[in-house]
């Protein structure tokens, strides 16, 4: 029966049958769950493999322009060969020993933190409730306004000391705007307690010491973050870099 | 309950109506950003051009043949598309990526997972079905891969040298036999 069934959802779909038969497998599609799941299948099974097998000439098209695209966008940057006058070498040399002091001087210790630094975001808006307080703060905290997100989060936290995830917005808000000491207090409480935000916290606290090349701190911050943690993967690999 | 479908959206439709100013725009904002992340773990320029095009034209499929409709960003659908589909190519030539998790994903939303994951599953299942395609006789085959290349059916029963009525009649019990394969499968 079942295989019968199948055959006919075919016989259906590839107008195979004459009307009666027609009406009479609608007339069972109305309340045989079995057939309409064959029927389901059957067309996905049916658009599946044409989308395997059509010679699809929009797909051909839309390659063409893919294809010219990636030269434009994907191109390896070919190295140009200059030949050196005499006058570019003399230059050529003083700029190597130029790259050379900087590379002494290494003003871009701090990218580091620019490439760890994960700005965290807030996300607290339930679909189709009513803006809070909350939803405010988060909105400024994620344009980055900290210091407008700092006044509506200390507000909250004053409220409600005991909300983990205000006070670690609150934490951050505070580090982002130089009031690095008070952040680092709130965060190192929250370290201490038992909330989802502990290692977030942890975190958090390893990037103001990364932001000041303070590398001890830094690292003492990072190790206290555990396997098994959302931030382990990422503070094992800035573990390594410094 | 279905969900809004995102403005986004019109991207998947210039890529069905090949819109090469929009498709342009997909390039500019996405492009970099994905080869960054392939240069990154072990790839080449090449490497990336060729997963960005593999992305497009899986969604151009899921779109034109699984009636796609985007419920999220479609700039994060993609970057998770491409992301995922390199670390799948790293897995093959037995590489560990750089990036070894999501982690950097963290801040999308469920929807463009969601998305994502579908569409990979729907590319995995169509090479499942085409598999089980290939066992079928020949004239079963012949039959199917004629009649779904988009050409009116008389046209195909005509080519074939058939009546469109055997056609019909040889078409859906050659997709029965399909069917029965995959089922049997499945079980």
């Amino acid at each position: 029966m079942t295989e019968d069934k199948i055959l006919w959802t075919a016989q259906y779909v590839e107008g195979d049958l004459n009307e009666a038969e027609c009406l009479e497998f609608e007339n069972l599609l109305t309340h045989d769950e079995e057939l309409k799941q064959y029927l389901a299948d059957y067309y996905d099974i049916h658009s599946s493999l044409q989308m395997e097998l059509a010679n699809d000439d929009g797909r051909n098209k839309l390659l063409d322009t893919l294809q010219a695209l990636n030269q434009e966008h994907f191109a390896a940057e070919q190295p140009k060969v200059v030949k050196l006058s005499s006058y570019l070498r003399w230059v050529s040399s003083a700029a190597a020993v130029l790259v050379l002091g900087i590379l002494i001087w290494a003003p871009w210790k701090g990218d580091l933190y620019e490439q760890f630094n994960t700005e965290p975001r807030m996300n607290v808006t339930e679909r189709g409730a009513e803006q809070t307080d909350l939803d405010k703060a988060s909105v400024l905290f994620n344009d980055k306004k900290y210091s407008e997100a700092k006044a509506a989060l200390g507000k909250l936290n004053a409220a409600d000391p005991q909300n983990a995830m205000v006070a670690y917005y609150y934490g951050v808000s505070l580090i982002e705007t130089n009031e690095v000491a008070k952040g680092r207090l709130l965060l190192e409480d929250l370290f201490k307690g038992e909330s989802v935000y502990r290692y977030d916290a942890a975190y958090a606290m390893a990037m103001s010491y990364l932001k000041e090349d303070q590398k001890t701190d830094t690292k003492f911050w990072l190790e206290k973050i555990p396997d098994g943690a959302v931030q382990y993967e990422k503070a094992q690999e800035l573990l390594k870099k410094l | 309950m279905t969900k809004k479908v995102h403005e986004d959206q019109r991207y998947v439709t210039a890529l069905l109506n090949n819109n090469v100013a929009l498709v342009n725009e997909i390039y500019k904002k996405s492009a970099g950003k994905v080869k960054s992340f392939v240069l990154f773990n072990n790839g080449s320029a090449d490497d990336a051009a060729d997963i960005f095009q593999e992305a497009l034209v899986d969604i151009y499929n899921q779109a034109k043949y699984k009636n796609l409709q985007l419920t999220c960003p479609f700039e994060p659908f993609l970057l998770l598309v491409c992301k995922r589909k390199w670390l799948n190519e790293l897995k093959k030539r037995s590489i560990s990526p750089v990036t070894k998790s999501e982690d950097d994903l963290l801040h999308i939303g469920e929807d463009t997972f969601e998305q994502a994951e579908v569409l990979a599953q729907q590319k995995e299942q169509a090479a499942l079905f085409l598999k089980a395609f290939e066992k079928l006789g020949e004239r079963c085959k012949e039959i199917i891969r004629w009649s779904m290349q988009g050409e009116a059916q008389e046209k195909v029963a005509e080519t074939l040298g058939v009546t469109y009525g055997y056609l019909r009649k040889k078409k859906s019990e050659c997709m029965a036999s399909l069917v029965k394969l995959i089922d049997r499968k499945n079980d």
